[in-house]
């Protein structure tokens, strides 16, 4: 069995070879520097044929280490375990280069991303419009570049409407499409989730006709934050804060990203603690996800029974790392607070007891038949659109995507664990809530099996030092999917860049297509069914990212 | 049937909300709350200011009177403990305190403030005298004056000697 994975990855590794020359920038990733030429050949490649898929796109401005801007577009295949980066160099003359868009439309957004932070141009992007900045936010003023301070505050043009951004085939299109249907707008408060975030739907009575996101009002700008003022080590605190649900999985990528940047052998005890933690989190926020979908369907019994016993997680989380939700555990080459052995029963208890306890629930309540006729068959991402989106973590697998990152390429201590992966075909709501109660009853398992087993070593790395110049991925399955974080190690014990990219931002692009169609009762639902993290995926900053004309529609429409 | 279940079990469960704030909540040993500096254990040497992550803890210099202000300022805290790890003397630690609200900016202040020692040579606040202290402890004998001299002249007269030296 090994020796097969081994000589399917040799073949791999020859058969990208032909393309350009691959790097291994460490275990489990590779780094191949591609002409552009070459870029869709092997995007499709590598998304379609050789059953990989897309994950996120990073622009860097390399001008200080060699003149020119690089483009890296991250793949992930599942079935050789190994991440694979394909880095295009782009010169500081021309700033332009080949979208991927048309082969992959889940790379919409972080090319548009790349476009508003560092002013390179994607030829033959579908809509090559503003997508996180605020649309009066002044041209050619690109903050991710290096030579714009991190403190500065660039002023704001006066006309807004003078600034031509959004393209006039969109405008002209919202504009058709409102003279015909109605506008109801969701937004930019959620009713369930207090995150700001702006739903456009169209509606013909009652159904769904077309629908439309805006998100990217909280964007923070902490990349830029991150690279210009936090060091190593105060920048996992800082990435525990991109998310108030899951912080504790972006700050594990943070530090794994790094430590592999710099090849830090992290202890085994540390790794052992980082898997318990990640399980609690994913316990707490599915708990806290079916409250929240349960109240949505008017079953707000249900929403008190899943937050009373996701207060026990709280409880021991809080005993284990001194805080209810910010744990604070990880710094890079370790953890910080041991595990007590008197506290192992204690835990196992209380997780044995809500085990029975949850089961006992979910069972009722899944033989409901309201709550099931609200949730079958409602809000479908069918496994195409699934994969063409790129969609990650449970809502992946309720459309019959089989992709976990702690199976297929083991962090932390998932390698030492045996657990299942649930995986339903039906793409409905309700596949979503079954997915979500079969994983927490193995998040459940791993953390016997993690407590069990505690091995007896140091919580911390010895080491000397962050070499600088070294690339580094990171990777965690987050309670959402699949979290992403891209580092370039720098001089000054400061990172040269960062990148995380959170689960939502990949998911979010499937909800307006999962909402064509339906009935305009089931929206907040659908919504909500992919467990939506709005400030995760903006995790960088924005004031308003509706264009001049739409804006005035909308909030006419909500005023009046 | 399955509602009179879950009604029977949520009579059997019953209530579970604490009265709080008319009861107290109890948080348990090592909960990461309010820090505190103990001002008779503090040196100034900031390695607490260069650890905070969010620029909560801060150092500021008097010259002219020569005393050196640790300043901490929860409105910024985050409550992480870097502090409380990097501190050499363990005089800054985290409480259990977690109730904060006030209407008094002030009390989202600590403020401590240390007397400073002159540089032997140029006559110039450099340090600390609990820093110099803690210093010389562990300082050989032979290196102890240089601990009395701010860095800058502690630099000259190094490279004096070296430059003695490499003759």
């Amino acid at each position: 069995m090994h020796s097969t994975v081994i000589s399917k990855c040799k073949e791999l590794i020859e058969l990208l070879n032909r393309y350009g020359r691959v790097i291994e920038i460490h275990d489990g990733a590779l780094l191949i520097e591609v002409d552009e030429y070459y870029l869709h050949e092997l995007s499709e490649l590598l998304h379609w044929k050789l059953n990989g898929y897309y994950t996120t796109s990073i622009g860097v401005d390399e001008r200080p280490l060699n003149g020119s801007f690089g483009v890296y577009h991250a793949f992930v295949l599942d079935d050789y375990g190994y991440y694979v980066i394909l880095y295009i160099k782009v010169s500081t003359g021309l700033l332009k280069t080949t979208s991927i868009t048309p082969v992959i439309p889940g790379a919409n957004w972080a090319e548009r991303e790349i476009m508003d932070f560092l002013g390179i141009r994607f030829i033959d992007h579908p809509e090559p419009y503003r997508l996180i900045l605020p649309f009066d936010w002044p041209d050619g003023i690109y903050p991710l570049r290096k030579d714009f301070p991190y403190n500065c505050k660039a002023s704001v043009k006066d006309k807004i409407d003078e600034v031509v951004h959004g393209s006039t085939s969109t405008v002209k299109d919202v504009e058709e499409l409102s003279s015909r249907y109605t506008l109801v707008p969701i937004g930019p408060y959620h009713p369930a989730l207090h995150e700001p975030e702006y739903f456009e739907l169209y509606v013909d009575g009652e159904k769904i006709i077309d629908a439309r996101y805006k998100g990217f009002m909280v964007h923070r700008g902490m990349e830029k934050l991150a690279e210009s003022r936090l060091t190593y080590n105060q920048i996992p605190f800082l990435a525990e804060r991109i998310c108030g649900i899951c912080g504790f999985t972006h700050n594990t990528a943070y530090c794994q990203a790094v430590e592999n940047a710099a090849g830090i052998d992290v202890p085994e005890r540390a790794l052992f603690i980082r898997s318990l933690l990640l399980e609690l989190e994913r316990i707490h926020s599915h708990l806290l996800w079916f409250g929240v979908a349960f109240h949505l369907l008017g079953f707000d019994t249900g929403f008190m029974i899943t937050w009373r016993l996701r207060e026990d997680i709280m409880n021991i989380a809080e005993l284990l790392t001194g805080n209810r939700k910010t744990y604070g555990m990880n710094l890079i080459g370790g953890v910080r607070r041991d595990v007590k052995e008197e506290n192992i029963e204690y835990i196992k208890r209380v997780l044995k007891n809500l085990e029975n306890e949850f089961r006992d629930y979910m069972e009722n309540i899944f033989s409901m038949n309201e709550l099931v006729k609200r949730t079958k068959e409602i809000g479908i991402l069918s496994k195409e659109d699934a994969r063409k989106l790129c969609v990650l973590g449970p809502h992946a697998r309720a459309s019959g995507l089989k992709t976990d990152v702690r199976k297929y390429h083991p962090y932390a201590a998932y390698k030492y664990v045996d657990f299942r992966v649930p995986v339903r075909d039906e793409g409905d709501v309700l596949a979503r809530l079954l997915v979500r109660y079969e994983e927490i009853l193995e998040s459940i398992n791993i953390i016997n099996q993690l407590l069990d087993n505690l091995p007896n070593t140091p919580l911390q790395a010895e080491y000397d030092g962050i070499p600088e110049k070294r690339l580094g991925v990171g990777v965690t399955e987050a309670p959402r999917g699949e979290d992403f974080h891209f580092v370039i190690t720098g001089r000054d014990n400061k990172v040269y860049r960062w990148r995380p990219r959170a689960p939502s931002y990949n998911n979010l692009q499937s909800v307006p297509l999962m909402l064509r169609g339906e009935y305009l009762a089931d929206a907040p639902i659908i919504i909500a069914s992919i467990d939506p993290c709005f400030s995760c995926t903006d995790h960088v900053i924005v004031v308003d990212v509706r264009n001049g004309t739409r804006k005035r529609l909308s909030l006419n429409r909500i005023l009046g | 049937m399955s509602r009179f279940k879950l009604l029977r079990k949520a009579i059997s469960v019953g209530v579970v909300t604490e009265k709080y704030p008319y009861e107290p909540i109890e948080v348990p040993p090592g909960f990461r709350g309010k820090p505190r500096i103990d001002p008779l254990k503090c040196i100034g040497c900031g390695a607490c200011v260069n650890a905070c992550p969010p620029d909560a803890l801060s150092i500021e210099d008097d010259l002219v009177e020569g005393i050196r202000y640790v300043k901490l300022f929860i409105g910024r805290c985050i409550y992480c403990g870097r502090c409380q790890d990097v501190c050499p003397v363990e005089a800054i630690k985290l409480s259990n305190e977690f109730e904060l609200a006030t209407d008094k900016h002030d009390d989202l202040y600590q403020v401590v403030g240390l007397r400073m020692v002159r540089c032997r040579v140029c006559g110039r606040f450099y340090t600390t005298y609990r820093q110099l202290e803690n210093v010389l402890k562990d300082l050989p004998e032979e290196q102890r004056p240089y601990a009395l001299l701010c860095p800058d002249c502690r630099e000259k007269i190094a490279s004096l000697y070296t430059s003695y030296a490499r003759r």
